[in-house]
């Protein structure tokens, strides 16, 4: 093999073996609801794969075979046809396993996947270079070739191929790159004419045998990550599917929201059958007495900002999302899609985090988070100490932050700890540095004038129990403590601290790590 | 000897991927967790390593040159930069927070440029080095790539089941700093122990050369003591 021809295969199968590792990245990021010790188990079996992998073609490397010599290079195209055919098969690995065993059984096929890719690089490091004084400057060269591949995989199907189409789609077009590549092997290859050209006709057969069965291989692969053991080939679908390079967004038949794989809500404002405890949103009303200027991190379905909007005397609603999908959804769905077109609600695009530090002159009354589950990967950057004082930082005299603790005693601990005042509404923590209350006047009248869109939230007429029901939760903070109750600062830290809570630091990183693997159950 | 090399890499690829870890995460926190900031940090380590591994190349090109003396310096300048990286990173996150995509890929790429560039030159110098010794290409980029890339992988699946819930970010960066350093000074024994034979030889061939050049004044002395005894 000559030099030249090294340095095009190293990039090329940087670059798939690149590729392949994003679809996976993906597909256990949903499957395992972005735990973060799922990421690092993963990249574990891709590493351990490579190393295997390496290791076998270290070992196959004997001195007679030379650098230059071409008919190496046939032996090189099988395994990397070998190599290429498992890593298209990975994800539906996720999906067949995901049924019994949920998603670590399929990270040995990652890792068998990768020893493949991974034998390749010294296998073309051997065939390619010569043993002399020069080996590791030439190695130098094909390992860039293979990192300059790996990162042109980052870019193109991290960055464009994840935004235009799905998954399905995406796995073929790898195989067919993968398949391109065995075929410039085969056809630099010492053949005879018959054999090479045999050779190429079997591939392309292959190939369009491969984009011919990725639907079917590739079927509801989203449906079977979630449902699990509950997946019924017959009726388990998905109502809709949002695949962007932000993520992964699908929505049950039911009108429930998964966000890369996690509960994200439901598309419902209503207060008269709540379903996904909306009443909690329609508190802000109760806490602050004029909340003007309102910051929303985080919109999903858009059914809370839809609320946040709409209370009385909110002038303006500025929403930070991180995944541009949340407002293809929204555009669907009635009930939340004139979020879009309210003058009253500005939208950003952008991690909510940088979005704060980077608008250090703007003030809100109210900052409200109803933050994603506290252990999954990242939820520090929402919940610390250093992001709670960035947020203090934003807030108007009087300001509260209203956030989903999504019950995290650590996140609850570190909110009480942080600002001196502080309520819990249900698992929400309402914070700030100056004394406020729930007031059940505020909350009466927030009830009863409220409407969306023009529609009351409640009917005087029929919704009087209703009324009376939602009016008098502003007494549990009365009560003795209760999980869906109000609770006061002082108990909410007697409370956590007797739990064995610690407060959240970007470096600590509590709540991703107090438990490295949980399984979630199908919805 | 090569056992012994192959220990010290394996080390190097667990410190490596710990840093790695931790690096990222911090780097998500200053810049963002987006798909945008995601694709720039890890493009950006990318192109550190292979800028890393043509430096190496270069280095290692003389076959004079002493290849495992170098490896040692650069895992010790990865572990010096790996003390100060979290406070580096969050000062400098702090000023640069403003700026466009485009230059927050520069300056993360800048960032991460020195320990980068030092870990990917790190395989082409052992390459060079084993290569001197078996003539095998493929046989030394395969067990090398292997031993670093398994301690990388020890490191992935150590780093979420005990490391960071531990040690949190700053400790995971201590441990692996204290890893370079212990790497440093066993590459720097080993190269001591590859160098003793040549040392040996150059002293001994010294050594031989003074005998001589001994003898030779010696035999000039012997030719003039009778001229020196005749003269007294």
């Amino acid at each position: 093999m000559g030099f030249a021809v090294a340095l095009a295969v190293a990039a090329a199968a940087g670059f798939i073996a690149l590729s392949y590792e994003i679809l996976w990245y993906r597909v256990i990021s949903y499957a395992s609801w972005s735990l973060p010790g799922a990421f690092g188990l993963l990249l574990a079996a891709y590493l351990f794969g490579l190393a295997i992998g390496s290791r076998i073609a270290g070992a196959f490397c004997k001195d007679k075979t030379r650098a230059g010599d071409t008919k190496q290079l046939r032996a090189l195209a099988i395994f990397t046809f070998v190599a290429n055919v498992v890593a298209w098969l990975v994800v539906p690995a996720f999906g067949q396993t995901a049924k019994t065993y949920d998603w670590p059984p399929a990270l040995a096929a990652v890792a068998v996947a990768a020893a493949l890719l991974g034998a390749i690089l010294p296998l073309v490091a051997h065939f390619g270079i010569k043993p002399d004084e020069r080996a590791g400057v030439n190695l130098s060269y094909v390992y860039l070739a293979n990192i300059v591949g790996s990162a042109a995989g980052s870019l193109v199907t991290g960055f464009v191929f994840l935004d235009l189409w799905p998954i399905q789609t995406i796995g073929a077009v790898v195989a067919c790159v993968g398949m391109v590549l065995v075929a410039a092997l085969v056809a630099i290859a010492e053949l005879p004419r018959s054999s090479r050209l045999a050779s190429l006709v079997v591939l392309l057969g292959v190939s369009v045998g491969l984009v011919k069965a990725t639907p079917s291989v590739y079927d509801r692969i989203w449906e079977r990550l979630l449902y699990k053991h509950d997946f019924d080939a017959k009726s388990t679908r998905f109502l809709d599917i949002v695949e962007t390079k932000s993520g992964v967004i699908t929505v049950t038949q039911d009108g429930t929201v998964y966000g890369g794989g996690a509960y994200d809500g439901r598309v419902s404002t209503s207060i008269r059958f709540d379903r996904n405890g909306i009443f909690r949103a329609h508190a802000l009303g109760a806490m602050h007495p004029a909340p003007k200027r309102v910051l929303m991190i985080g919109l999903a379905t858009g059914a809370w900002a839809q609320v946040v909007a709409h209370l009385p005397r909110v002038e303006k609603l500025t929403v930070v999302e991180i995944n541009p999908g949340y407002l293809t959804l929204i555009s669907k769905y009635d009930e939340v899609k004139s979020l879009l077109s309210n003058p009253k609600v500005e939208i950003a695009v952008d991690d909510g985090r940088r979005w704060l530090n980077r608008h250090a002159d703007e003030r809100f009354d109210a900052v409200v988070m109803n933050t994603t589950w506290n252990w999954r990967a990242h939820s520090t950057n929402l919940l610390s100490v250093e992001f709670l004082e960035l947020v203090r930082s934003r807030l108007a005299p009087g300001g509260i932050f209203y956030f989903n603790t999504t019950s995290s005693d650590d996140a609850k601990k570190t909110a009480s700890t942080v600002f001196p005042h502080a309520l819990r509404v249900y698992n929400f923590m309402a914070v700030g540095d100056s004394p406020f209350a729930f007031d059940k006047e505020r909350w009466r009248a927030t009830l009863t004038t409220m409407t969306i869109d023009g529609a009351p939230i409640l009917d005087a007429a029929e919704d009087q129990s209703l009324l009376e029901d939602l009016v008098r939760y502003a007494d549990s903070v009365n009560d003795p403590p209760r999980d869906d109750g109000i609770e006061k600062r002082e108990s909410v830290l007697a409370r956590v601290d007797a739990a064995g809570a610690r407060v959240i630091t970007d470096d600590n990183m509590v709540t991703e790590w107090r438990q490295v693997l949980r399984f979630q159950p199908p919805p | 000897m090569r056992a012994w090399i192959y220990l010290v890499f394996l080390l190097s690829g667990f410190a490596a991927l710990l840093y790695q870890i931790v690096w990222q995460r911090a780097l998500y926190a200053i810049y963002g967790i987006n798909i945008e900031s995601v694709t720039m940090v890890v493009t950006a380590f990318m192109l550190g390593l292979g800028v890393g591994s043509l430096a190496g190349g270069v280095v290692s090109k003389d076959a004079k040159r002493p290849v495992l003396l170098y490896f040692s310096l650069v895992e010790l300048g990865i572990g010096l930069f790996g003390i100060a990286s979290l406070s580096v990173f969050h000062a400098v996150g702090e000023v640069t927070l403003g700026m466009g995509a485009l230059a927050t890929f520069f300056v993360t790429f800048l960032l991460v440029l020195v320990p980068t560039v030092l870990m990917g030159s790190t395989l082409p110098l052992l390459v060079a080095h084993l290569v001197r010794e078996n003539k095998n290409v493929g046989k030394s980029v395969g067990t090398l790539y292997f031993v670093n890339t398994l301690g990388s992988a020890f490191a992935s699946a150590a780093s979420v089941l005990f490391i960071l819930g531990r040690a949190g970010q700053a400790g995971s960066v201590r441990l692996a700093a204290l890893l370079n350093v212990t790497v440093s000074l066993l590459a720097y024994v080993a190269h001591r122990r590859a160098m003793r034979p040549r040392e040996v030889a150059e002293t001994l061939a010294k050594a031989m050369t003074v005998d001589h050049a001994s003898d030779d004044e010696r035999a000039d002395d012997a030719a003039e003591q009778p001229k020196t005894v005749e003269t007294v």
